[in-house]
């Protein structure tokens, strides 16, 4: 009795609460005016979505960007491919918005939509012009609200999905290598699985799999709305009170376990590839975190190494010693993870053993000679390049602001973050590089035959 | 018990005053059952173009923007693969590669440093009717950028070894394209349709690259790279001004000769129908272009083309699309696109379906075409064809480096403002009527059609509606004529 008499109370308290309130969430708001894009970030109370709007008035287009933090690393195992095949299901349709209606109002419009998922993200965007904003937000309110999961549209999307992973395999006969680079870089089965998922896990995935992925991860707490473009922001804003406020919010989620800290140790395989046709290696580093105060320095680094066509590895190895057929690398984020990653083809066995010696030996250089101030100017323009074009447009830049956003849970002002990567100096480089370019690497060798 | 007696009542008070607060809210939500009613389109305020010349005929278009500090520029030189010799298909293109291989006083690898140290990217592409360079930078290296570029117009050396060495890069990269159905299948659709014309020259495949020599590099340079014959696109925080003074620091030793060089006539369009396969064994999927000739960008029935594009396979809710894909299921993807070119353009579809319903794909095609060629397009779908096409035109000008690109391609084929400050009015004027005049008297039923696929799974099935079919291989190369009986 005493417990139905505290629920009313409870009861009681919260209508008293609603009715002061007269039915609007309450809405906090933190202005970043000295952006060099000013923007303005909420949060809905009642259901802890986060919204952040940017105006820019040079043209009248305006991007919506909905990213949910949520990716590969949340599937358990046996049910890998969820995170892909939910992506895929968000264009199916909703309680209100037949399967192609989303698509088809957005390009009757003029505008552009599309959609990405990665280890940690999933994230839906949409370039349209300004007059379109309100029904970009009930396409993408009906679809967090009330999305349509059936056996039919689900068996739709699994076969679409067997369809791409197959095709995948044939066109890339090295898919397989780094499938299982990744799983040793990573040591972990949230981080180190394949983001599309096993065909066998897939093939298995039931209707209530589906259903109890986007009940748990497709809420409004677990989401980051940005838009920026030709808006005005208090219209906006309620708009978007409009279409958002009413979804409640779900369960908490809580954080996935990370990796166990960076192993000391090293680690070599090799895997026999009989579809690929030359050799080659995946070399793999373990980094800081994508938030710590080395991660300014790594990122420099990535672009003396492989970045561009003067960058040292691409110098050495594709045009000084022409030792590969085939290089590519940078530094991959996944949630609070960072590692290194270079993949090289190559000939022969000869050269396979002689490109990773070149490697070792630029890294020995990196770790010991004090880089000209020229060469890492160069590589501190080009990245600043890179940088300022993430926010040159509306949707890069609601991509920048959502992306950031998710990964700090705050959004760092551009122009602070472009004054450290700028302050880099030849010492941090050495300091750095030896710290994450000790013997602890991992390979994979790729053998033909 | 008398104090829980009161809270229920209260709380059943409160219970019926939230339900009669919030009714209003709730029945509110019937506005998730349509879509909201859009406003107008915004108005455009296209960036104003300013345009000055030097005096030995460099061109200059400059378009002041303010918003990031980077600058785009595009170098327009007015001679593409059309304008290659008959027996040296290639030679516009290795010339357009050669220039940023050496100058005066860098090689090629130092002018890569140059061109990475300002933050820039440096890009070529090669059109039947130009050579266009994009360049991208950060904005405090403008001198600098000006002046890199002006030496590889001006001073290129052309030596034999960094020659060889880019001629090897673009043998590779072209090799690598040719593992791709889609290109080597649209290459032979207008291999097909340019027979006998200039434009035929820029489907070249990679082993024409050896017959090319540092003399004819040297020899094409020396004739078409000139300032008469260049135009210069950017934009960028500055104004005319300025860019006039330092165009004028950089680019006026820059000699001015006569060009021999004029517009192609313009290709006479398939008036049979032609099928060519092109083999490609165990392919999963089966690739089809289907495509002629029609009129070019000046012409002004461009714009019911543009919109009758739109309505049969502009975007993914298209005919093409909804019936291959969404309907019948034969197909990944279905499109219809317009590529322009100075003296014509091409009106192409292409379709990724499955290679056993490859007949009736094709047959599905016709027929969508025969719908728009038969009879009238419903108002309802031209008007959405417009609104698609009048609000996505902002969306393709909007990073400096589409704004350029934008400018340089009206520019180099001679659009005017009809394709730029009045494309909305003339969009605007298209009906159903218009489109219908123009769309049955295009040579749409008589295309060619190219597929890529499985010859054990494709190559009967052409017998349905063809006596004959040319082979080609990957390399556009003609194997023979298979005829069915």
């Amino acid at each position: 009795m005493n417990e139905l008499f505290r629920y009313k109370t409870k009861l009681l308290i919260l209508c008293l609460s609603l009715s002061l309130l007269g039915g609007r969430a309450h809405v906090d708001a933190q202005e970043k005016k000295d952006f060099p894009f000013p923007c303005t970030q909420y949060k809905f109370n009642n259901n802890g979505l986060h919204v952040i709007l940017s105006e820019d008035h040079s043209l009248p287009l305006v991007s919506v960007v909905v990213a949910y933090r949520v990716g590969s690393i949340n599937e358990e195992p046996g049910k890998t491919g969820l995170a892909y095949l939910m992506e895929n299901m968000m264009f199916m349709g909703s309680e209100n918005v037949n399967r192609m209606q989303h698509m088809s109002i957005i390009n009757r419009g003029g505008g552009e939509l599309n959609a990405t998922m990665t280890e940690d993200k999933t994230i839906f965007f949409q370039r349209v012009p300004s007059n379109q904003l309100s029904r970009v937000l009930w396409l993408e309110s009906d679809r967090m609200k009330s999305l349509q999961i059936d056996a039919s549209n689900v068996e739709q999307a699994k076969q679409a999905i067997l369809e791409e992973i197959s095709l995948r395999k044939a066109r890339d006969p090295y898919l397989q290598s780094s499938w299982r680079f990744d799983q040793l870089l990573y040591a972990n089965f949230a981080f180190g699985h394949p983001a599309i998922g096993s065909e066998d896990d897939l093939k298995n995935l039931t209707v209530q799999d589906v259903r109890d992925f986007y009940e748990r991860f497709y809420i409004p707490n677990n989401a980051v709305l940005s838009i920026v473009g030709n808006i005005d922001r208090k219209k906006t804003l309620e708009d978007i009170r409009k279409y958002f406020e009413t979804i409640p919010e779900g369960e908490p989620i809580p954080p996935v376990p990370l990796p166990k800290s960076p192993e000391k140790k090293s680690i070599v395989e090799s895997l026999q590839i009989p579809l690929a046709q030359s050799p080659g290696f995946h070399l793999g580093y373990r980094l800081s975190s994508p938030s710590s105060d080395d991660f300014y320095v790594l990122s420099i680094i990535e672009y003396i190494l492989l970045r561009g066509k003067s960058s040292r590895l691409y110098k050495r190895l594709i045009k000084r010693e022409k030792l590969v057929l085939q290089l590519n690398g940078g530094i991959e984020k996944r949630q609070d993870q960072a590692r290194l990653k270079i993949f090289v083809v190559n000939n022969n066995q000869f050269m396979v053993q002689r490109c990773k010696k070149a490697i070792f030996s630029e890294l020995h250089k990196l770790k010991t000679s004090f880089i000209s101030e020229e060469e890492l100017k160069k590589a501190k323009n080009m990245f600043l390049k890179d940088y300022i074009s993430q926010y040159s447009t509306s949707l890069p830049k609601a991509l920048f602001l959502a992306e950031t956003f998710l990964s700090r849970n705050i959004i760092l002002n551009p122009a602070e973050e472009i004054e450290k990567y700028m302050a880099i100096t030849p010492k941090d480089i050495i300091g750095v590089t030896n710290r994450y370019f000790g013997i602890e690497s991992v390979i994979l060798d790729i053998k033909t035959e | 018990m008398k104090v829980k007696n009161r809270q229920t009542i209260i709380l059943i008070f409160f219970l019926l005053s939230q339900i009669v607060l919030y009714s209003p809210l709730l029945s509110q939500e019937r506005f998730r059952k349509t879509p909201p009613i859009p406003e107008p389109f915004p108005i455009l305020q296209l960036p104003e173009i300013q345009h000055t010349s030097l005096y030995n005929g460099l061109s200059l278009w400059v378009i002041p923007q303010n918003d990031v500090p980077i600058i785009s520029l595009k170098i327009i030189v007015l001679s593409g693969e059309s304008s290659s010799p008959e027996n040296l298909p290639g030679l516009a293109t290795l010339t357009a590669n050669s220039i940023s291989q050496g100058v005066s006083d860098f090689s090629s690898s130092e002018i890569e440093e140059m061109v990475e140290f300002i933050g820039g990217n440096l890009s070529i592409e090669i059109h039947p009717d130009y050579s266009l360079f994009s360049f991208t930078f950060l904005e405090e290296y403008f001198d600098q950028a000006l002046e890199l570029v002006s030496r590889m117009l001006i001073q290129p050396t052309f030596i034999r070894r960094e020659i060889d060495s880019m001629r090897t890069a673009v043998y590779y990269d072209l090799l690598e394209k040719s593992s791709d159905a889609d290109f080597f299948a649209k290459r032979q659709l207008l291999q097909s349709l340019f027979d006998n014309h200039a434009y035929k020259k820029s489907t070249f495949n990679e082993d024409v690259l050896k017959n090319i020599t540092q003399k004819d590099i040297a020899s094409f340079f020396y004739n078409h790279y000139r300032p008469n014959n260049t135009l210069i696109v950017l934009t960028g925080n500055f104004n005319i001004n300025t860019v006039f003074s330092e165009a004028r620091r950089f680019f006026t030793r820059w000699q001015r000769r006569e060009i021999n060089h004029s517009t192609p006539p313009s290709p006479e369009p398939q008036e049979n129908m032609k099928v060519c396969f092109i083999e490609t064994p165990g392919a999963k999927d089966a690739t089809i272009y289907l495509g002629n000739i029609v009129m070019p960008a000046t012409d002004p029935d461009i714009f019911p083309l543009l919109v009758m594009n739109q309505v049969l396979g502009g975007t993914p809710n298209s005919r093409l699309f909804m019936n291959l894909r969404e309907s019948k299921q034969y197909a990944y993807n279905a499109s219809s696109e317009i590529e322009f070119y100075e003296s014509c353009s091409v009106f192409s579809i292409h379709a990724k379906v499955r290679p056993e319903v490859v007949e009736s794909s094709i047959l599905e095609i016709f027929k969508d075409i025969e719908l728009i060629t038969n009879k009238k397009i419903p108002s309802f779908d031209i008007e959405q064809a417009k609104s698609y096409l009048i609000g996505n035109f902002p969306l393709q000008i909007e990073t400096y480096n589409d704004l350029t690109s934008k400018v340089a391609e009206h520019k180099a084929l001679n659009l005017e403002d009809e394709h730029w400050n009045k494309y909305y009015e003339n969009i605007m004027l298209i009906n159903s009527e218009k489109v219908f005049e123009l769309a049955k008297n295009l040579p749409l039923m008589t295309p060619v059609i190219v597929v890529a696929g499985d010859g054990d799974i494709v190559l009967n099935q052409f017998g349905a509606f063809i006596k004959e079919v040319d082979i080609y291989n990957k390399k556009g190369i003609y194997l023979g004529t298979y005829k069915f009986d």
